[in-house]
């Protein structure tokens, strides 16, 4: 018995069939390790939250559930956040999934083209009626990442330069602005009036009905601030009529 | 677009005209956390790193047993409930 298993293996090395597994593995290896690599550029504040070692491992973990559809590896990890939110070993990490999600809007924002923006200029020349009703559209890669935890923060401490100083969780909820800006990618936290008003025009509402859901929102809704804040962080790319 | 200027409208016009007029960065500290994101340059090249070609193979097959532990700036992170 233990002999002729014996001989089936020794033949099984020496086919050509076993030659190919053994480079099939190499090559797969390969796929899984560029993957993880290509994965810790576009999810740098993951990687940094856990150690090199922590995401190597989740990473592999990702690419064998949810390979690659496309050519592109800087779009690749659409998929990642939410895998991490069901990813047992970072249980304990409840925010880490969300950290996740800023990451990739950052990535998909720096991504993105860098095209015209809004000539606020054009607006001051409108009667109040025309502003009121105004849609504004969003530039490519601009996004609003909501969260419980104060994931603008946890980003910060996580940057190489980073003091010691722990973040509380408890400075939660963040409403982080993902921008795209003429030399790259960046964020800015927002209030919650911000935020409301950011959606409401995201969904394609006028100006005064953007306004009034921020000022149910938050009722201190500073208008003028909020705009002069989403157009100095060039968020709005043209008119909508 | 039927035409009634409001109040509410004026001070939406008012609002926008002054945000306009003076430069946002003079109204307010800004807090624009810049992420160039360097490291991506050359994130599509096919890399020939040796730690991903022959000999390191092996790992491809932990077993499934490999225990975890983060090991990163989460030490930072503090507070919050840890969910089971």
């Amino acid at each position: 018995m233990l002999r002729e298993w014996q001989a089936a293996f020794a033949a099984q090395l020496l086919t050509d069939a076993s030659v190919s597994e053994k480079r099939l593995a190499i090559h797969r290896h390969h796929v899984a390790s560029s993957l993880a690599r290509a994965l810790a550029v576009s999810f740098p504040t993951v990687e940094a939250l856990v150690g090199a070692e922590f995401f190597r491992e989740t990473a592999r973990r990702f690419v064998m559930q949810d390979p690659p559809r496309q050519p592109v590896l800087a779009e690749y990890g659409a998929g990642f956040a939410d895998f991490l939110a069901e990813y047992a070993p970072a249980r304990g990490l409840s925010y880490l999934a969300d950290t996740a999600r800023l990451d990739w809007a950052l990535n998909v924002a720096f991504h993105s083209p860098y095209a015209g923006r809004l000539d606020a200029a054009a607006l001051a020349t409108m009667t109040a009626d025309d502003l009121a009703g105004l849609s504004l559209a969003f530039a490519p890669g601009v996004a609003l990442v909501r969260s419980a935890y104060p994931i603008g923060l946890i980003w910060k401490a996580s940057q190489p330069d980073a003091g010691d100083e722990p973040v509380d969780l408890a400075r939660g909820p963040a409403r982080v602005l993902v921008l795209r800006q003429s030399d790259g990618a960046s964020f800015v936290s927002l209030g919650e009036g911000e935020a409301a008003f950011v959606e409401a025009l995201d969904d394609g509402r006028s100006i005064e009905a953007a306004a009034g859901m921020a000022a149910a929102a938050e009722p201190g809704f500073d208008l003028s601030r909020a705009f002069a804040l989403l157009n100095t962080c060039e968020v709005f790319a043209a008119l909508q009529h | 677009m039927e035409h009634r200027m409001t109040p509410t409208r004026i001070a939406i016009a008012a609002a926008l005209a002054s945000a306009i007029a003076s430069p946002a960065a003079a109204q307010m500290p800004m807090k624009v956390e810049k992420c160039y994101g360097v490291a991506k340059a050359g994130q599509n090249d096919c890399q020939t790193d040796h730690s991903s070609c022959a000999g390191t193979a092996k790992k491809d097959n932990q077993p499934d047993a490999w225990i975890a532990v983060p090991k990163g700036t989460c030490q930072k992170i503090v507070g919050g409930v840890v969910k089971g």
